[in-house]
């Protein structure tokens, strides 16, 4: 987010920046803000801030005489800053012609050029083993952690309560997990029993204090070490991949706080996944290290595509879904992404996911514990109640999201922020509480969604299964009937309990302090909905197997209807509906189910669920989530057919000054004075102040380097010498001080545009050239300036929105 | 000091763990036959779990034919039925990972601890160090008592070179970096805590 480079001094400079509103109100001390810039590098024990001309930096930086990586941190930004997508291609541009250029010189030069050929692929490679590994650990943690709540395994106490009674053959199927010897419940170890009424009573006590101790410990966590490591990170991501600098966001903190809180807060029982929090990690893990790899790690614009592959590993390893990852990078978080970037994302997904399949977390062979196969077909006629499902889902998302933006914004403006650890605590005390009565909410969420979407008879006798047995020894198949026993009853009572605790739960726990993702919450909504619906129709089906609905074709079969079915895409829409995914969703849920016989199903569903979403809510979560934070997005699957001239929207406005500098007339005083009374974050350079006609474009930051590389050297640095940004300096007065060149940071090719251009052109070239600002002229001469900023408010203008508040908090 | 008590519980762990994983009682593979019984109207289903046969191969796992179930009569029915899978694991990697787990969660958590509590504190002396070490450059061993504590989070390489040289004056200028590393980093999370919890301008 940059301040307008040419907005006079006197102009309203209190609905200014994001950097100044998020930034300390030391805003004047510049030379202190620059010193806080590098904290990403510094992280990871590379700094980029050499000394100036000590060969501290690589010699294949040095080369081009238009780059100016001799002074020091010039092509970095500052914190909360947007970043010029082609300024930093092109700087990538000239270093690779720079190496193939030396390639011939030398066989180290060759050896180089065959690294920096290479590091891209190598850096993804390791992004994928690194992202494998800690989601093994995430996953393996939080069962461990979410078991801790029930009891504890004595002579093993790192097996979680399935892995305890892993092989004891004294588990019968459809008894109750973890029902064997070596398992011991809270209960047993504290009273005697197992059952009864005090059993439970102490059984649910350490279900509760559990809970709070983890969810305590995750809040603290993140609000001691890592305050950037709470919610789901997703609208964050999308918003750094378009272009935006949040220091620290991925830095190694992050990572490290949110891979621990993600466990706690999973295994705290709320309402909430570890999905979306897998992204950001995976993202963290990218961005350190992309630092590995200079050509990544000194380049914004390089660095996103490392961070997109990253991202596209994170939902591969969350869902073990290495094509739905890149799909959901694709469609959902990047912003640029060429098919370079496909590739390595697709490489970087494959490698994760078998990383994780190797670590092998779950014991059960798949990266994911709800992993299911389903090969039952399904009827023509299923898909009316498939596209219900999806309309159902578009209703629960749209109520969802309604609901989550409205109490963040409470949150956000009311006295309750105030008190983010206390709200944990409450949220979690709250639903432990209410959740421990319910088995189906008892249990973690994962293994709900596991037994939701699987077929009853190979599973449990739980009550979801209690169909009536018919036998036919004769022909020695188990056939049940889909006639539903009295259990079923029962636990569609149960469900719909469920489904409104959890809906209600999710809305006030998704976007508290401590690391929170969507996914899960939103695909165990769908998948109860499902699952009722489905038990409802299997039931329609055996009471009136020849209603026209059914085209005859359940008058044979006993079971022509699978419930589990429906669960999956009651999840996909639902899902659909709240994250607005339909591509990437699709090729998740049937990566999930191993078969593709449910594709029309699933995107039937997840059609339905976009239309009835996208009519009764705009937006999607993170997108909601990315305005409510006024995020500099600029979203590239909106359409505007807006009039409007480019004259209109640039700054400055009629009748106000426009700041510049000369290519040779200025002197270093004028120029400090001039960045002491504006705030703008780059100044055009103009041939004089009367021709105005464009020479370039210089950015404050660079220039501020330039100034303070040279006041490093007291008796170079002249107040009254010249500053020139031409090649030869212009004829001067005898013993005048030598006039400072700053042709190197000059950028000589600004984007420019006319008066006259129409705002879709202009919107256009911001979204699809990932512009910073633009030079506005007319008639040749310098007009404005019209910046990512200037454009973001307009839209919202157009929108009918206040710009000021929405933006810029 | 931290960094040290640190490695030596983990060298407790790890012997502890080569001891433990000898006796193991919980294997890493198993058959897991599910079987169909047919007891006179009602077919039901049960698990039965058999330890591996060598070759591996849990189709010729032979099931005891009764095995707690109630199975009288249709004995000779419920063997053919039944259908084994050969699963594994690996309790190892769990054990490694639950172990390493607990272990990065209590250093948070006592760090954690003394950043609440101590460092304010310590803050304060430090200070008052820092105004005793200009009057007087060779009084540093207070210095030395706490400083590692805090550098040991950040930086193997400057307590390694720290230990190494002798000097005072390059082991006071690691030390000077080190805690200049920490001080930024606290002021890095102190910005990051003003954005979310005070201001409200990210993560809402």
């Amino acid at each position: 987010m940059e301040s307008h480079p040419l907005k006079g001094l006197n102009i309203n400079a209190s609905n200014d920046v994001f950097v100044n509103s998020v930034f300390s109100s030391e805003g004047t001390n510049l030379r202190n803000r620059s010193s806080y810039m590098s904290s990403d590098d510094d992280m990871v024990d590379i700094t980029t801030s050499g000394t100036t001309g000590e060969g501290t930096l690589p010699t294949d930086l040095q080369y081009q005489p238009q780059d100016s990586d001799d002074i020091p941190g010039i092509g970095q930004y500052e914190d909360f800053h947007t970043i010029d997508w082609q300024r930093d291609i092109a700087r990538d541009r000239m270093r690779h012609r720079y190496i193939i250029k030396r390639k011939q010189n030398s066989i180290l030069d060759t050896i180089k050029g065959a690294h920096d050929a290479w590091s891209g692929w190598l850096c993804v490679l390791l992004v994928g083993l690194v992202t494998g590994t800690v989601a093994g650990i995430v996953d393996i943690g939080s069962s461990w952690m979410s078991d801790l709540k029930f009891g504890i395994c004595p002579d093993a106490f790192w097996l979680n309560m399935e892995q305890c009674c892993w092989s004891s053959n004294e588990t019968t199927f459809g008894g109750v997990k973890g029902n064997c010897s070596q398992w011991r419940m809270w209960s047993e170890i504290f009273g005697s029993s197992r059952v009864g009424f005090w059993a439970y009573i102490v059984s649910y006590l350490f279900f509760v204090i559990f809970a709070l101790s983890f969810a305590a410990l995750a809040a603290g966590l993140v609000r001691v070490f890592a305050p950037y490591a709470c919610g789901s990170g997703v609208p964050e991501i999308k918003t750094i991949l378009s272009g935006f600098i949040i220091r620290g966001y991925l830095g190694k903190w992050t990572l490290i706080i949110k891979s621990i809180g993600i466990m706690l807060a999973v295994s705290a029982g709320l309402s909430l996944g570890k999905e979306g929090p897998m992204v950001h990690i995976a993202c963290c893990v990218g961005n350190i290290l992309s630092y590995l790899f200079p050509k990544y790690g000194r380049n914004e614009a390089k660095k996103r595509e490392i961070l997109s592959a990253a991202a596209a590993a994170g939902v591969s390893v969350a869902f073990g879904a290495p094509i739905g990852g890149v799909l959901f990078s694709l469609e959902e978080v990047s912003y640029y992404f060429p098919l370079k970037t496909l590739w390595r994302s697709f490489f970087c997904a494959l490698v994760a996911a078998f990383v994780l399949r190797s670590i092998n977390p779950f014991g059960n062979e798949h990266s994911v514990l709800y992993y299911v196969e389903y090969n039952k077909p399904w009827n023509f006629f299923e898909l009316i109640p498939f596209v219900g499902l999806g309309i159902i889902g578009g209703c629960i998302a749209t109520i969802f999201i309604k609901a989550n933006v409205y109490w963040c914004k409470m949150r956000k403006t009311s006295k309750l922020g105030q008190y983010p650890v206390t709200e944990v605590l409450a949220v979690t005390a709250i639903t432990a509480i209410l959740s421990f009565p319910n088995p189906y909410t008892r249990m973690n969420m994962s293994q709900l969604i596991y037994m939701l979407f699987s077929q009853c008879g190979v599973s449990s006798s739980d009550g979801l299964c209690d169909y009536v047995y018919v036998s036919n020894i004769t022909v020695f198949k188990n056939t049940t009937s889909a006639e539903a026993g009295p259990g079923i009853y029962r636990a569609i009572l149960l469900l719909i309990l469920a489904l409104i605790l959890k809906l209600v739960t999710t809305i006030f726990t998704f976007g508290m302090k401590i690391p929170c993702g969507l996914f899960i919450p939103s695909l165990c909504l769908g998948s109860i909905t499902g699952r009722i619906v489905g038990i409802g129709m299997q039931q329609l089906a055996f009471r009136y197997p020849h209603l026209w609905i059914f085209n005859g074709e359940c008058d044979s079969s006993d079971d022509c209807i699978t419930p589990g079915l429906y669960a999956m895409v009651g999840a996909a829409a639902v899902l659909g509906g709240i994250t607005r995914m339909t591509v990437s969703l699709v090729v998740i849920m049937f990566e999930l189910t191993g078969g593709v016989r449910y594709i029309v199903p699933l995107m039937a569903a997840a059609m339905a669920s976009k239309w009835v979403g996208d009519a009764l809510g705009k937006q999607g979560i993170y997108d909601a989530h990315i305005d409510l934070n006024g995020y500099p997005f600029l979203d590239s699957k909106e359409e505007f057919a807006h009039v409007g001239l480019a004259a209109d929207v640039m700054q400055p406005k009629r009748g106000e000054k426009l700041n510049v500098l000369t290519q040779d007339s200025m002197t270093v005083f004028e120029v400090e004075t001039l960045m002491k009374s504006t705030e703008h974050n780059g100044f055009p350079v103009v041939v004089s102040q009367d021709s105005q006609y464009l020479v370039g474009f210089v950015l404050r930051r660079d220039l501020i380097l330039a100034l303070a590389n040279l006041k490093r050297n007291p008796e170079l640095y002249d107040g009254n010498a010249l500053v020139t940004f031409t090649i030869t300096a212009p004829q001067l007065p005898p013993n005048s001080p030598p006039p400072l060149k700053l042709k190197k940071i000059l950028d000589m090719a600004p984007i420019t545009i006319t008066d006259q251009t129409p705002m879709e052109t202009v919107i256009d070239m911001f979204r699809k050239l990932g512009l910073r600002q633009t030079l506005v002229t007319h008639n040749g001469r310098l007009l404005g300036v019209i910046t990512k900023k200037d454009v973001l408010r307009y839209i919202k203008q157009l929108d009918n929105e206040d710009p000021n508040t929405i933006l810029f908090n | 000091m931290l960094k040290l008590s640190v490695l030596v519980f983990l060298l407790i762990e790890i012997t502890s763990f080569i001891r433990l994983t000898k006796c193991q009682s919980y294997e890493n593979a198993r058959c897991n036959c599910i079987c169909t019984i047919i007891n006179n109207t009602k077919i039901s289903k049960a698990q039965y779990i058999a330890n591996v046969p060598p070759n591996n191969d849990c189709d010729s796992v032979i099931l005891p034919p009764t095995n707690g179930m109630q199975v009288n009569n249709h004995t000779e029915k419920f063997c053919p039925t039944c259908q084994c899978k050969y699963e594994s694991r690996n309790t190892t990697t769990i054990k490694f990972v639950v172990i390493v787990v607990v272990w990065v969660i209590s250093l948070l958590l006592i760090y954690m601890m003394f950043l609440i509590c101590l460092d304010p504190l310590l803050n304060n002396r430090r200070r008052k160090i820092n105004y005793i070490e200009h009057t007087n450059e060779e009084d540093e061993s207070p210095n030395h008592t706490h400083l590692p504590e805090v550098s040991s989070q950040f930086s193997v390489s400057a307590v390694t070179s720290s230990s190494g040289v002798g000097d005072s004056s390059s082991s006071g200028n690691v030390l000077n970096r080190v805690s200049h590393h920490q001080d930024k980093w606290k002021r890095q999370v102190q910005e990051q805590r003003k954005n979310i919890y005070d201001r409200h301008t990210m993560l809402n």
